[in-house]
């Protein structure tokens, strides 16, 4: 909890120095798994964005509605496995958010699988590109660089 | 079932044979209801659930054929019987051959259709008995994919993830010491998840799911993106990648992400099983009916005696635990699933010392329709 409020702040703090050249972009992590988030928190840190994280789907659009981001990393298996789909879906049919771009992560995608599958779940969840758990510094940075 | 109470239901026209079947039934310690014709024997059925049923083939109204049939879609796991005259028992053949377990004579004696009854509870029996394993196979499947994807990838997927950041250099300097073991542990860990990732595409993988969504793919766009893929990989080992396609090589129906699966677990077996200076040779042309697809490689080659194990689950030519090449042993048999999911054959020619042949034969399901 304690990280999430501190990362709101994290948000915030872009908004303040805005009128700088050098503003920041902003970065909002969905992900119910704290490490996972920690580290890739870290990693677009030192590529010099300000990230925000989110526990849950709730905490996400509370995060969003404050302050939109310029691009969300978007877990789709959280808890219940379904919550990040639905609002990936969400997001992309609200006129105030549909522009913000999405990278949906997941740590399951089979070829055919029961969970997320790029080929067949593509169409519906209308992310902007998706990640593999783990990724690498340098893949990760390339996609989110190419969407903001 | 036998020695059991058992519910049977008897649905026949005539009150003669309906009461003989439930007092020679009942004595036995069955529980028995009995109807008149098709329709109330369903009905009766629906409430009743029984384990078996009596059915007269003749009978005024609904057809005996068509109330079995009925009762089959309702609940297959239900005994079968047919009542027959003499003059009818080619239609009870008829009916066994539609799924009735077994037919029975009139006019019967008592011990003939206790025979049949129990034999018929026996088959009950056995049949519930089955479909409870597999609810339970099932279950257990279930629950294990429910791990291995949360329990055990998920923290894998953090663990690695804290180490990328650690050996990036964002969480400060390491010690030298420190860093070479750091990419040992990160290498350990990879293989884990490789193992983990290819066992749950196998457990996973559904191929009518996959079936719906095939597209037009250009299988020599899928080993061009193949190769440089692993091109890094072959680099580290000195081996030549090399790759022939025909002009004009037509499309096949098809999923690019298994196909990718295909090519890649292939094509990195021939540079894996392969020595300095070896070459992999992807050669792509069709056939008729067929896209074609040769990855040879003139690595270490696979004796007689494996060359038809290789595709097993785990199987592994060096079965050692600490064998210096890694690997699963789960990428042919991933490979063997999916090329059978897109209708296609796959053989495999070795000669130890000499090198490797995969043949891979796609059928061009979209060509055919075009030209029909
Ligand atoms: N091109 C090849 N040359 C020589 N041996 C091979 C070749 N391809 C496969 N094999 C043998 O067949 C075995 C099974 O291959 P398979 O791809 O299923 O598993 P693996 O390579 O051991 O593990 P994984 O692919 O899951 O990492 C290998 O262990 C190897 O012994
Ligand atoms: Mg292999």
């Amino acid at each position: 909890m304690e990280q999430i409020h501190l990362n709101r702040e994290c948000l915030k703090l872009g908004k303040r120095e805005e009128g700088g050249m050098s503003q920041k972009k902003r970065i909002l992590i969905v992900d119910d798994d704290p490490d996972f988030a920690a580290a890739i928190q870290k990693i677009l840190t030192s590529a010099d964005y300000y990230v925000g994280v989110a526990g849950n789907v709730e905490d996400g659009m509370k995060a969003i509605e404050e302050e939109i981001p310029d691009l969300i990393l978007l877990d789709v298996m959280m808890e219940k496995y379904d919550d990040g789909f639905n609002m990936c879906y969400d997001l992309k049919h609200d006129d105030r958010y549909r522009g913000i771009p999405v990278i949906i992560v997941t740590a399951v995608t089979e070829v055919t699988g029961l969970k997320f599958n790029p080929e067949t779940d593509g169409e519906y969840l209308e992310a902007d590109d998706y990640v593999q758990k783990p990724i690498s510094a340098e893949a990760l940075l390339t996609k989110v660089a190419r969407l903001i | 079932m036998s020695g059991e109470r058992a519910r049977i239901l008897v649905v026949d026209d005539e009150k003669v044979i309906r009461d003989s079947c439930t007092r020679i039934l009942t004595t036995e310690g069955h529980i028995i209801k009995s109807a008149e014709n098709g329709n109330i024997g369903l009905e009766v059925f629906r409430e009743f659930h029984p384990d078996l049923v009596l059915v007269d083939l003749k009978m005024p109204g609904k057809s005996g054929m068509d109330v079995l049939e009925e009762i089959e879609s309702i609940d297959p796991n239900v005994v079968q019987i047919v009542i027959t005259g003499y003059a009818t028992v080619s239609s009870a053949v008829d009916a066994m051959k539609r799924g009735a377990y077994d037919f029975i004579p009139k006019p019967f004696t008592p011990e003939e259709i206790l025979l049949i009854v129990g034999r018929g509870l026996e088959k009950r029996r056995l049949l519930l008995e089955s479909e409870a394993l597999k609810v339970e196979h099932e279950r257990i499947r279930r629950n294990m994919i429910s791990l291995v994807s949360h329990e055990l990838r998920a923290p894998l997927a953090a663990t690695v993830q804290y180490l990328e950041v650690i050996l990036g250099g964002m969480a400060g300097e390491i010690p030298s010491e420190a860093k070479e073991m750091i990419v040992r542990c990160d290498i350990r860990l990879q293989e884990m998840l490789e193992l983990l990732r290819k066992w749950l595409n196998l457990a996973t993988f559904d191929s009518p799911k996959m079936a719906e969504h095939f597209q037009d793919i250009s299988l020599s766009d899928i080993a061009t993106e193949s190769i440089e893929l692993m091109k890094s990989l072959a680099e580290e080992k000195k081996i030549s990648l090399i790759l022939e396609t025909s002009k004009d090589l037509p499309p096949i129906k098809g999923s690019k992400v298994s196909l990718e699966e295909i090519f890649n677990n292939l094509i990195s077996n021939a540079i894996k099983y392969n020595k300095a200076g070896g070459w992999v040779k992807v050669i792509l042309y069709g056939r008729e009916e067929e896209v074609w697809v040769e990855i040879s490689d003139n690595g270490s080659g696979i004796d007689e005696e494996h060359l038809s194990r290789i595709f097993d689950e785990f199987y592994r030519v060096d079965g050692r635990r600490n064998a210096p090449i890694k690997g699963s042993g789960l990428g042919l048999s991933i490979v063997k699933k999916m090329v059978d999911a897109h209708g296609g054959m796959i053989d495999v020619e070795s000669k130890f010392g000499e090198g490797t042949t995969f043949r891979i034969g796609f059928p061009k399901f979209f060509q055919r329709q075009k030209e029909g």
